[in-house]
């Protein structure tokens, strides 16, 4: 009787550990799904703590001046633009509302979009800083694709940028008070890992004052020209975004996003756990009985 | 009152968007194979179309107003094109190889300085002053640095000491990789929350990607069952 029990418990406990090791992966995407999608529809409100280097790169962004020409960079494809929205619309705000003078400029086709998606949500702010098109923001569109280009702007703007977006003279606007990288006292970076390389090479290692939000993935690739003070500040990806948007208390995409976010990552635990145990539960005990152990 | 217009974007890109999350269903399927083809041929035509815009924008215009040097750059983008012809493929040699050589020469001067002499200027850390914290973070990164660094000494015996030291070099450097393996997911999710999120707000957009995930869902299973999925969808 003991045995059979044994047994049956040993098959039951074999099935439940074969499930553990060879579940249909099928099963993560949809659990992926609904464990995203619920907290977007029914969102809880969880707390969200402020990293060091969120507030560093908050204090770095504070101490833009009124008048300060800021190069306003989008080296990210549409996709990425998803994951870094709430930084680029939490950084420009900081940015309008101590009354800099921004540039935008993309370093990728998708991205040509994104500066006209972004100034339509911080309209009502630029607007109460009286912000005007020519003399406080030009819209430069796809204009740094490579390293050629970036070093020459970092050299001679104006011989390599005559026109902005909509193809009309950048004469007469604030950029005429620039011509080499020195002209420029800011940096905000927002990148997929496009042109930063070339920004940080040709500019901030000459001095300008350069910011990143980058996406997770370029996080470690990025950390070292943080910890080396190449860069100033790092924020990092959706969920610097977030914190960003809780220090400016502005909340926005960024945080109404984070119940989603700390779920997909406890999802992530678990499917992590349950993978191990299968593994050692069942994959590594039969590789052991084939080997005759 | 939504536009009309606003109401097709979000309808279309939210039905292309789950085609393409098809994929994840295991099969090969006709919906993931129309959404990634027109995926293709709307980047590609976007892509040429800033291309053609942005060479106007910066060399034809310029060239307009007199800046007649530029036309050498035209000359060299066009004997690119010769790369297609079987014949004159040779003639694309020199613009590419002034293009790689103009490239690695402007990164050469300055990644000398950010990608090696500051990273090690970066590690050189005071030791033995400075509060108990920063003493602690300095003498982890020294102390990691050596470590993972006898890992890469490939051409002495990795005995005594020195293996130790290689050995657990290599677990500091597992942990590396297992830190950037989870970046790397938490940016995959920034991603994908972010997308959800975009058709998710405003309220009004959730219908159409709700029924977008079912329609999707039920069309594969559908196609799988009568077996149209593996009629339907193209060769490779």
């Amino acid at each position: 009787m003991v045995q059979e029990a044994e047994s049956k418990m040993a098959k039951s406990n074999g099935g439940i550990l074969k499930w553990m090791a060879e579940y249909d992966r099928r099963y993560v995407y949809l659990v992926l799904f609904l464990v995203v999608i619920i907290p977007l529809l029914r969102p809880i409100g969880m707390a969200v703590s402020v990293s060091p280097d969120t507030q560093q790169y908050y204090n770095v962004l504070n101490t833009v001046k009124p008048g300060d020409k800021v190069f306003f960079t989008l080296n990210t494809e549409y996709s990425g633009f998803n994951e870094l929205h709430s930084g680029i619309v939490a950084s420009l705000r900081v940015l309008v509302e101590h009354q800099a003078k921004i540039c935008f400029a993309v370093g990728h086709v998708e991205a040509t979009i994104i500066p006209d998606l972004i100034i339509k949500e911080v309209k009502s702010e630029m607007d109460a800083n009286g912000y005007q098109y020519g003399r406080d923001y030009v819209i430069l569109g796809y204009v740094m694709p490579n390293e050629p280009a970036v070093a020459g702007m970092a050299m001679d703007f104006h011989a390599i940028v005559t026109q902005d977006s909509l193809g009309r003279s950048i004469q007469g606007t604030f950029l005429d008070d620039v011509h080499t990288w020195q002209d420029w006292d800011f940096i905000s970076d927002f990148s997929t890992g496009l042109s930063t390389t070339y920004l940080q090479n040709h500019f901030a290692l000459r001095g300008t004052t350069m910011i990143v939000n980058c996406i997770g993935v370029s996080v470690p690739s990025e950390k070292p020209y943080l910890n080396s003070g190449l860069i100033k500040g790092l924020l990092q990806s959706m969920k610097g975004g977030a914190e960003l948007e809780y220090l400016i208390g502005h909340p926005g995409v960024g945080l109404t996003s984070m119940d989603a976010f700390t779920f997909g990552h406890y999802m992530l635990i678990v499917f992590i756990i349950i993978g191990n145990i299968g593994y050692l539960g069942y994959v590594r005990k039969t590789q052991t009985e084939a080997r005759g152990g | 009152m939504v536009a009309f217009l606003d109401i097709s974007v979000v309808a279309v890109g939210a039905f292309l968007a789950m085609c393409m999350f098809s994929t994840l269903y295991g099969k090969s399927n006709p919906l993931y194979a129309l959404a990634e083809e027109s995926y293709i041929g709307f980047a590609t035509g976007l892509t040429i179309v800033w291309n053609v815009l942005y060479i106007w924008q910066t060399g034809i215009v310029n060239m307009m107003n007199g800046d007649w040097v530029l036309i050498l750059s035209v000359i060299l983008g066009i004997m690119i094109l010769f790369r297609i012809h079987p014949k004159y493929g040779y003639v694309a040699r020199l613009p590419i190889a002034l293009v790689v050589g103009a490239q690695l020469g402007l990164s050469l001067r300055t990644i000398i300085f950010t990608g090696f002499i500051q990273q090690i200027s970066s590690v050189i850390a005071p030791l033995f002053t400075g509060s108990a914290q920063t003493l602690l973070y300095n003498w982890t990164i020294a102390i990691c640095v050596i470590f993972m660094l006898t890992f890469f000494f490939y051409t002495v015996e990795m005995e005594g000491a020195l293996g130790m030291s290689a050995r657990f070099g290599e677990y500091l450097l597992y942990m590396a990789f297992g830190a950037s393996f989870a970046m790397t997911f938490m940016g995959r999710l920034s991603m994908f929350v972010g997308f959800m999120q975009s058709y998710t707000i405003p309220d009004w957009k959730t219908p159409y990607l709700l029924g977008s995930m079912i329609l999707v869902l039920a069309l594969i299973v559908w196609m799988d069952k009568t077996g149209l999925r593996e009629k339907l969808t193209p060769e490779e």
